[in-house]
């Protein structure tokens, strides 16, 4: 009888389960409720974490300035399990059962990709904080935090190449290598195409398959075309892997590029040294001048301090984060209502001031100007250093 | 096979289809969608894995197939979506074949070097399509694909895709669950090599259930293909998906047809209750821990542990009926009828028959006849050959020379379940039941294979009559390890009887048996001859040989020393050489 006792126990469970999915969709007034999913847990939940935090941050602001529209803003978020058919049918629980005024986008794109499928059978307005590729984003009432570009393939290459155009000795020389990983790779095809057009001579091109572990073969091949750049299409620990490959057969390449390693590792590692790689804000002047950025960088650091954060500055996907709710704060103010399309048609035509600069969204897939910009390690932090205008005070790029 | 219940499935699966009509919000259809989807994958890997034994971890390899053929096909050249899923069915299938097909062929790829070999596939797999123009890296974006109108919005379509194919993986699982396959499938999973001895086409078996189990998984993966909208090989050939079936399956309990739908039901419905962001962690601990402890204390599965109580309640006294016969048997051996003379017949003709191992000739150049009707003694110190002579004619070994002519056809080198089918049957030493299933499975499920080759229904009946036989009506629903040596041995009895042999091989059926146990076991051998049935008697225990055959044949080395009757064989000097040794005086 204690297993039948089990038994009934365990059903209990699964129809909880069922029943609270199942609760009645709360009231219009009151609290304007804004939902959305992250992946709390999985395989991308140390990066989710960080825009978790974020939202945390901003809602607490927003309400201690009144809320939106004189109502208090609830933030709904729910666990997608790094699982975009998780993702999926949880945005359909928010929109269709919970009921909540307004999306705001999960963590990564093949969630962002889910809940622009649900947001768009609904018409609800998306805005998302880090989608890497423009190109799958058809919906027109989707909104890029990221501000990426419609051809960041073409577009964040040649701000690369730009950057080191303009050094006393430019690389002639060029060996891509690139993780398989889908919004790295396409973006480090486009590398090859502008290295060539550019007149940049290619003489490696390698790719890996995304969770391999070994680089020995691969930094063993870069050091035997010597390359003047090395680009790597890297995320995460993979771009430290292959330094420390390269490093265990006394090879240090004269340049080096990734293009979204894991922030804190890559910034402290030794023999990461002159790293180069892309930014939309680091917590450096300019950035800092604008007094929303300078408060969000205190609160920030502080926070993530707190929750024990193994890299706690304000750099990509937490600066993508704070921007997408400074647009969702600024269609919702502007238009003074919480209408899914007025909201869209508002963003479409107007241009929002961030703490990564400007916004717009009239190119191609809603995609405005690609805001990218060069950083590199300098003494153990990440500094802006192209264009000109956004690079911490006297900061050039450094070479071996 | 219950036609409620598959009516049941059906029924049930009709009024679910209702719901995109009933104004529910669209949440639920997506959210019993993932349930459909769960089910599916976990039900068809059951297929396979629960009822076979062949645990995989390749699932996600077969269910990765039919999400890249959808997906290729339908967002990469433009297939309409429906046409794609006959095809992720296919692809898959046709993988899993491939993979069946040279695997299988290999006894020793059983158990983990199986399920690593599986999983390896999955990466194999994963590597081909990343590296091909199949995905090449950025992954398959199918949000303009046309979705078939099969329900007021596009949600509900791809709901009513979930549950169709659900309904038909629990349909199927279900039939072949209560099917002669079904009963093949159990057998291989509880002992392969007995089960091909027993009749079951094991190889052709396996390879069914693996070919069922890929296409169901192509299927889901083909509809999920649309479902996520977006499609990658690192999310499509996780670890998560193998590991999450596999936990679902042994939840609900892998020995039952709907158990791993119900294991499915379970942790997705507890996955789902933990995405409050707020606790999410810790939720996703609980959920770890409830499971631990789920199979900690039902390892047999939910549906296991719920058989095992029902099989507690219903099961009576440990008593043993004494075998059906006409007239009690005496204490001492006492022939119920009188002995019919053998034919002069030949029933089975083995000619040169050799079997060497590594070297060693086990069996060397054995020549001899069975006729109809007889009971030949095969006789021989420890380690002379008998127990291979006995594999090698039920075809559990493959001889290495010589002929076995059973009934005009030469049998040898073929598989052990055409042995079986021909008409022959065997016990075994140390009995070999088939440990999960109860006596009465266990005898039925020779019915079906065996010589008699019967449906599933005239098994089960046939099957009674012959545990009544040997006495074991009382035990019928009992498991083989409630069961002592004695009833044991019996049911080795019963179950190669229930085959209906021409050509019975007893081998060494009364070791370990009492006195009183042994007499009653000559007295049920007798009644077997009686009843037409050829035997080859594998016996060390001498006065059961002097009672029972009619003419002994005596093997020292793998070679055949003596042939003859009885009393003068054993006084043959090379017989007692070999029994006592020479003198050397």
């Amino acid at each position: 009888m204690k297993s039948l006792k089990r038994i009934a126990t365990l059903a209990a469970i699964a129809a909880g389960c069922l029943g609270l999915a199942a609760l009645p969709a709360q009231a219009q007034s009151g609290p304007i409720r804004i939902g959305s999913t992250l992946a709390l847990t999985g395989p991308l939940s140390a990066t989710a974490l960080v825009h978790k935090l974020v939202g945390e941050i901003y809602v607490e602001d927003l309400n201690s300035r009144g809320g939106l529209l004189g109502r208090k803003v609830e933030w709904t978020v729910k666990d997608d399990q790094s699982k975009p058919e998780v993702a999926r049918t949880l945005y359909e629980q928010l929109v269709t059962s919970d009921k909540v005024d307004l999306l705001m986008g999960p963590y990564a794109t093949g969630a962002i990709l889910s809940a622009m499928g649900v947001a768009q059978r609904y018409n609800k307005i998306l805005i998302h904080h880090t989608m890497g590729i423009p190109s799958l984003a058809k919906y027109d009432m989707h909104f890029p935090a990221w501000s990426l570009g419609p051809d960041p393939g073409t577009t964040v290459p040649n701000t690369l190449f730009d950057a080191l155009a303009a050094l006393p000795k430019p690389p002639k020389t060029v060996a891509i290598v690139t993780s398989k990983f889908p919004s790295l790779h396409f973006l480090s095809l486009g590398a090859r195409e502008v290295a060539k057009k550019r007149g940049l001579q290619e003489v490696l091109f390698l790719e890996w398959e995304f969770g391999n572990r070994d680089f020995g073969p691969i930094a063993a091949r870069v050091k035997d075309a010597k390359p003047d750049l090395v680009f790597v299409g890297d995320i995460g620990l993979e771009g430290n892997m292959l330094l420390e490959a390269m490093k265990k057969i006394d090879y240090e390449p004269p340049l080096h590029f990734h293009l979204y390693p894991a922030p804190g590792p890559m910034a402290t590692a030794p023999e990461t040294k002159n790293a180069l790689s892309v930014t939309i804000f680091e917590e450096h002047a300019p950035y800092t001048n604008n007094p929303v950025a300078a408060k969000f960088v205190a609160t920030y650091n502080a926070r993530a301090k707190a929750a024990g954060f193994p890299y706690t500055k304000v750099e990509v996907q937490a600066a993508a984060s704070f921007t997408a709710w400074q647009l969702l704060e600024a269609a919702v103010v502007a238009t003074k209502s919480l209408d899914d399309r007025k909201l869209a048609d508002w963003l479409k035509a107007n241009q929002v001031p961030t703490i990564q600069g400007t916004l717009r969204f009239d190119k191609g897939n809603n995609f405005g100007d690609d805001l990218m910009r060069i950083k590199q390690v300098q003494n153990g932090n990440w500094v802006t250093v192209w264009p000109k205008a956004w690079a911490a005070p006297g900061a050039t790029i450094k070479t071996q | 096979m219950n036609k409620v219940i598959l009516s049941g499935i059906f029924a049930i699966g009709a009024a679910f289809a209702a719901l995109p009509w009933l104004g529910v919000p669209a949440f639920w259809e997506s959210f019993l969608y993932l349930l459909f989807h769960w089910i599916i994958l976990a039900v068809s890997w059951n297929i396979l894995s629960g009822y076979t034994g062949y645990f995989s971890f390749g699932h996600g390899a077969f269910f990765g197939a039919g999400i890249y053929g959808s997906a290729y096909l339908a967002g990469t050249i433009g297939w309409p979506f429906l046409a794609t899923l006959p095809a992720a069915i296919l692809v898959a299938a046709a993988l899993g074949v491939g993979l069946g097909a040279v695997v299988f062929r290999v006894a020793r790829v059983r158990g983990e070097l199986f399920a690593l070999l599986t999983l390896a596939i999955t990466f194999v797999l994963a590597t081909i399509i990343l590296n091909t123009k199949i995905d090449g890296g950025p992954g398959i974006y199918l949000i303009g694909v046309d979705i078939p109108k099969l329900g007021p919005s596009q949600s509900a379509s791809i709901y009513m895709m979930g549950l169709v194919a659900a309904v038909v993986t629990l349909a199927i699982s279900y039939i072949i669950y209560a099917s002669k396959f079904g009963t093949g499938l159990f057998a291989i999973h509880d002992d392969e090599d007995v089960a091909e001895v027993m009749g079951v086409p094991t190889y052709r078996y396996k390879l069914y259930a693996l070919a069922i189990s890929c296409g169901l998984a192509g299927l889901a993966g083909g509809i999920h293909a649309v479902f996520i909208s977006y499609v990658t090989v690192s999310e499509t050939f996780s670890i998560a998906v193998p590991l999450s079936v596999v936990l679902m399956s042994i939840l609900g309990g892998s020995r039952h047809w709907i158990g791993p739908a119900v294991g499915a039901v379970f942790i997705t419905c507890l996955l789902y209750f933990f995405t409050s962001g707020d606790y999410a962690v810790f939720g996703r601990a609980m959920v770890g821990l409830i499971l631990v402890i789920v199979i900690l204390f039902m390892p047999s599965g939910v549906l296991g542990m719920i058989a095992q109580w029902w099989r507690g309640r219903t099961r009576p006294a440990a008593a043993v009926s004494p075998p059906v016969h006409e007239a009690a048997p005496t204490a001492a051996i006492v022939r119920l009828a009188a002995k019919p003379a053998p034919s002069t017949d030949v029933l089975l003709q083995v000619r040169g028959l050799t079997k060497a191992f590594a070297g060693l000739r086990a069996v060397d150049n054995v020549t001899l006849e069975v006729r109809k009707g007889e009971i030949l003694g095969l006789i021989g110190p420890n380690g002379s050959g008998k127990s291979t002579f006995i594999n090698l004619v039920s075809g559990h070994f493959k001889p290495t020379a010589g002929e076995i002519i059973f009934e005009g056809q030469n049998l040898a080198g073929l598989d052990a379940h055409r042995f079986a089918q021909a008409g022959i049957a065997r016990t075994y030493q140390i009995p070999r039941p088939f440990s999960q299933m109860t006596v009465l499975e266990n005898v039925a499920m020779v019915a079906m294979f065996g010589g008699a080759g019967m449906s599933r229904t005239e098994a089960l009946q046939a099957a009674e009559e012959f545990i009544a036989f040997a006495g074991l009506s009382q035990r019928a629903h009992a498991l083989p390890d409630d069961l002592n040596l004695h009833q044991r041995k019996f049911l080795e009895l019963a179950r190669a009887l229930a085959a209906r042999p021409r050509l019975l091989m007893l081998d060494e059926v009364l070791s370990g048996l009492t006195p009183s146990e042994i007499n009653e076991a000559i007295e049920m051998i007798q009644r077997i001859r009686d009843r037409g049935t050829t035997i080859i008697f594998v016996e060390h225990v001498m006065r059961a040989v002097m009672a029972l055959t009619d003419r002994i044949v005596v093997l020292n080395y793998g070679a055949m020393i003596a042939q003859g009757n009885a009393t003068d064989v054993m006084n043959e000097d090379s017989v007692k050489a070999a029994y006592l040794g020479k003198a050397h005086a």
